[in-house]
């Protein structure tokens, strides 16, 4: 972590962002996008490349985009990257087009991630001098939080897999991105859009939505207002002007308003789409029916698909209730804890939705790891943090082997592909545990500095 | 197949009489049965071991005599229950004979087996017939014939007296096959059915059919043994059955053209050479065999019109019009005519009329729905849709600032 912040000052964001593209672009000259499609932490039955072609193939025959369960996204992808995959151009990788979409994709989520990270950096700030405690934190390092995050989310290699490796992760995270962005800039109608769009092609994203209800009601992430009231209190004067405003619901009825819009707009297109196959109804049971049923049972880097290979067919839904409300039961504590950083809440969403999905892959790490890169400052004492990118690395160089062991050379078994997936798993909690009580500690540090107590260093 | 997804049930009270009267205009011949308009072949092997080359060369014979007389990969499915061409006994590696001049390589280069090895069980057989598959099963591997297909059912392997054994484990029993059969029917999977049997005492396969539209073929009957044709010393093993062999014979003297009947199929069967009695069971079929041409069921009559534009599921009903039934010499000239085009566009919209007109007169949002809602107009309307977003977003934003 060290070296990569001297580097950072030495060579600029833009020539990191340049590089990164040219590397991209380099790996998508490779043959066969160097098999990394076909690989399971890449590529899950949501986001696979190849099945959204076999869907348009599909489509172009009349006949329903969903028959035999290949396809589970949604129709409008099919219409707007359906025709990319017919186009083939001499003397070029297959599948260059969708490639360089992706690419562009991944350029507009860092720069999207840049500038939410500047207007977060700017409220902090601004919410560091309402409380006078500037002094304290110019001495340590302040790193600009949006160059950092969107460096991290550019040069990570799981992205560069993810964008190479031809799946919608791409598309996918720049939905959610542009939700977060057009919250924390007070965009209504592009948070609405992004929300809507990321709703509607996975469904996990469907809970920032409680992120994004604090962004918009509060403001982006500050400490408590408690903290304000209690510098205040020692100053002697109430200034109602410098206390952070409090909680405004017309916003809020300004976004439901425009998701209402969004939703309906995007369900009458699916619903033309798909007129004859068998309509919406078609449409929830194949992409939200498939995510929530589980059908599919073939390897990915999550937990989900060992479990439901084993379960007898009797508890099987009462296990699907178990792992799906495992995801409902966290929203409300952390929304309690965390309600006044509500960028650090999407981001430990983001964080457990792609732990705890149906069908996980890299793309969805890749997503919250870039939002990571946003607190740095506020995040510099977490613990673990050597541990944890060793884990990474680990992960990332053992679970291909162990692929290979179990399917091609058949001298391994399913326990030991399942086994990286569940050190996978721990590593992220680990990641979201240490990051809240770090987030926690950081909190409490402000407030032992305004009251001059000594603080805890653990919670 | 073709069904109306239209939430407003007056139109659907509309629909019925319009279609109606545009049948009873459109046809002057009688439309009581579909057409027919398409072919599907399912030809199984049942037999592993090496010493059963024979069984699966006589699929390999009939599925190449299929292919040569018109049927596409995409209707036949093949269920090869062992590879002999790859087998470790096998001294011509890759190559499966059907006779010791082995002048013919029946494994090719496009050979399509759906259904391989273990795959071959009774459990799948029955579900290809009936369609009851699970949902991620390949559309390859599924026999989507609807109203209008002839299917040739072709069965090999080792049977008895009512049953036929499959992967040496398990059984298909005739009350098995007779059961599928009736589901078939009731679920219109097709309109006339040839089943093919080349095993020991095959005719008692058939016994408990009684659906209309079959006919089935035995090659000996109960108590009879069918029994294999040559051996052939090189590979080591018998390579082809006599019924099999004699029915290859038979189709080796035709081309696509040719006009022979089913009763001089049958007739050409004889009980010496086969060393047991080909049974043949009419049943509850209706047309007379001398008027039956075997391409019927190991053709395919149907002519193929190509176009670079997007296949659009067509009409049925017409497209059985230009099927030429009596000379098939026509058939070629009719695809480069490309005629059929232009009826299947007048098709269409004589589908939509009736209904804009009755539409129009008592409700004119359907008329507007139906005129903009064509299939060639749907996706259009998506990508239009799609690309209206954007601006729709930026005015939304500038609108809100």
């Amino acid at each position: 972590m060290e070296k990569l912040k001297k580097k950072l000052g030495s060579f600029s964001f833009w020539n990191w962002v340049i590089a990164s593209i040219i590397f991209r672009l380099i790996l998508i000259y490779f043959p066969k996008n160097l098999n990394l499609s076909s690989r399971p932490e890449v590529s899950t039955p949501l986001t696979s490349f190849r099945r959204l072609a076999e869907g348009y193939w599909l489509k172009q025959s009349s006949m329903s985009p969903y028959a035999g369960s290949m396809y589970h996204g949604s129709p409008l992808l099919l219409s707007l990257l359906g025709p990319l995959t017919l186009k083939r151009i001499e003397g070029q990788p297959n599948h260059l087009l969708y490639s360089l979409v992706s690419v562009i994709a991944d350029v507009v989520s860092a720069m999207l991630i840049r500038s939410t990270g500047q207007s977060l950096q700017l409220a902090y700030f601004r919410s560091l001098e309402s409380l006078d405690l500037v002094k304290q934190i110019e001495g340590s390092e302040v790193h600009s939080s949006g160059d950092v995050a969107a460096l991290v989310y550019l040069c990570n290699p799981f992205t560069i897999v993810a964008c190479v490796g031809l799946s919608t992760s791409p598309i996918e995270n720049m939905a959610v991105i542009l939700c977060l962005y057009g919250a924390c800039s007070r965009l209504i109608p592009l948070a609405a859009f992004g929300w809507v769009i990321a709703t509607h092609l996975s469904l996990y994203p469907a809970i920032l939505i409680i992120p994004v209800i604090f962004l918009l009601g509060c403001g982006p992430d500050s400490p408590p207002r408690k903290l304000f009231l209690q510098r205040q209190q020692q100053k002697g004067v109430l200034n109602q002007a410098k206390l952070p405003p409090g909680f405004s619901w017309g916003p809020i009825i300004h976004f439901a308003f425009w998701a209402l819009v969004w939703s309906v707009y995007v369900l009458v297109l699916c619903g033309i789409s798909l007129k004859q196959f068998g309509g919406l109804w078609e449409m929830f049971k194949s992409t939200y029916g498939f995510i929530l049923t589980v059908e599919d049972l073939s390897p990915n880097i999550g937990v989900l698909w060992y479990f439901f290979a084993e379960v007898f067919e009797f508890f099987r839904n009462f296990f699907l209730i178990v792992f799906h409300v495992n995801i409902l039961f966290i929203i409300l504590p952390l929304a309690i804890r965390l309600h006044h950083r509500p960028c650090y809440l999407a981001f430990v969403y983001v964080a457990i939705c792609s732990m705890l999905k149906s069908y996980p892959s890299v793309g969805d790490s890749a997503l919250y790891l870039g939002l990571l890169g946003w607190f740095v400052n506020e995040l510099s004492d977490m613990q673990f943090s050597l541990f944890l990118f060793c884990g990474y690395v680990g992960v990332s160089l053992l679970s291909p082997v162990m692929h290979n062991l179990w399917i091609w050379r058949g001298t391994g078994n399913a326990n030991f592909y399942f086994a990286t997936a569940m050190v996978y798993a721990c590593l992220q909690i680990v990641l979201v545990v240490e990051g809240v009580s770090a987030m926690l500690n950081h909190d409490r540090k402000l407030r032992s500095l305004i009251t001059g107590k000594p603080q805890d260093s653990k919670s | 197949m073709e069904t109306f997804n239209n939430p407003k049930p007056v139109l659907h009270l509309l629909l019925l009489p319009c279609l109606l009267l545009y049948s009873s205009i459109a046809f002057s011949s009688s439309v009581e049965a579909a057409m027919h308009t398409n072919n599907w072949a399912v030809l199984v092997c049942t037999s592993r071991f090496w010493f059963n080359y024979r069984h699966m060369a006589n699929t390999l014979s009939l599925y190449r005599t299929v292919k040569r007389l018109g049927i596409p990969d995409e209707r036949i499915i093949l269920m090869l229950a062992d590879d002999m061409a790859c087998n470790t006994r096998n001294k011509y590696p890759a190559q499966v004979f059907n006779n010791e001049n082995h002048r013919l390589n029946l494994y090719g280069d496009n050979v399509e087996v759906d259904y391989r090895g273990y795959e071959v069980t009774v459990e799948n057989f029955l579900r290809v017939l009936t369609g009851r598959h699970e949902t991620a099963v390949p559309r390859s591997k599924r026999l989507l014939s609807d109203e209008g297909s002839h299917i040739l059912l072709y069965m090999t392997g080792h049977g008895g007296d009512e049953f036929l054994k499959f992967q040496d484990s398990e059984e298909l029993q005739s009350h098995d096959l007779a059961d599928a059969v009736k589901q078939m029917k009731e679920k219109h999977r097709f309109k006339e059915l040839l089943i093919m049997v080349d095993t020991c005492q095959a005719a008692t396969l058939f016994n408990q059919l009684q659906s209309p539209g079959v006919l089935a073929i035995g090659s000996s009957m109960k108590g009879e043994n069918s029994y294999s044709h040559h051996l052939d010393s090189d590979v080591g093993v018998s390579v082809v059955d006599r019924f099999t062999y004699y029915t290859l014979a038979f189709f080796e003297r035709l081309n696509i053209y040719d006009n022979a009947s089913l009763s001089s199929l049958f007739s050409s069967y004889n009980p010496s050479w086969l060393m047991s009695t080909a049974y043949y069971r009419k049943g509850v079929y209706k047309r007379s065999l001398e008027e039956v041409p075997v391409t019927t069921f190991f053709g395919s009559v149907m002519e193929t019109i190509h176009t670079d534009a997007a296949y659009k599921a067509l009409s049925r009903r017409n497209s059985g019009k230009f099927e030429a039934q009596t000379s098939l010499d026509q058939s070629v000239h009719h695809s480069e005519r490309r005629t059929p085009v232009k009826v299947n566009d007048r098709d269409e919209t004589h589908n939509i009329n009736p209904e804009g007109q009755e539409g129009a007169s008592k409700c004119p949002w359907s008329t507007f729905c139906n005129k903009f809602l064509k299939a060639e107009n749907v996706d259009s309307l998506v990508n239009y849709g799609l690309v209206a977003m954007v601006p729709f977003l930026m005015i939304s934003m500038w609108l809100v600032r």
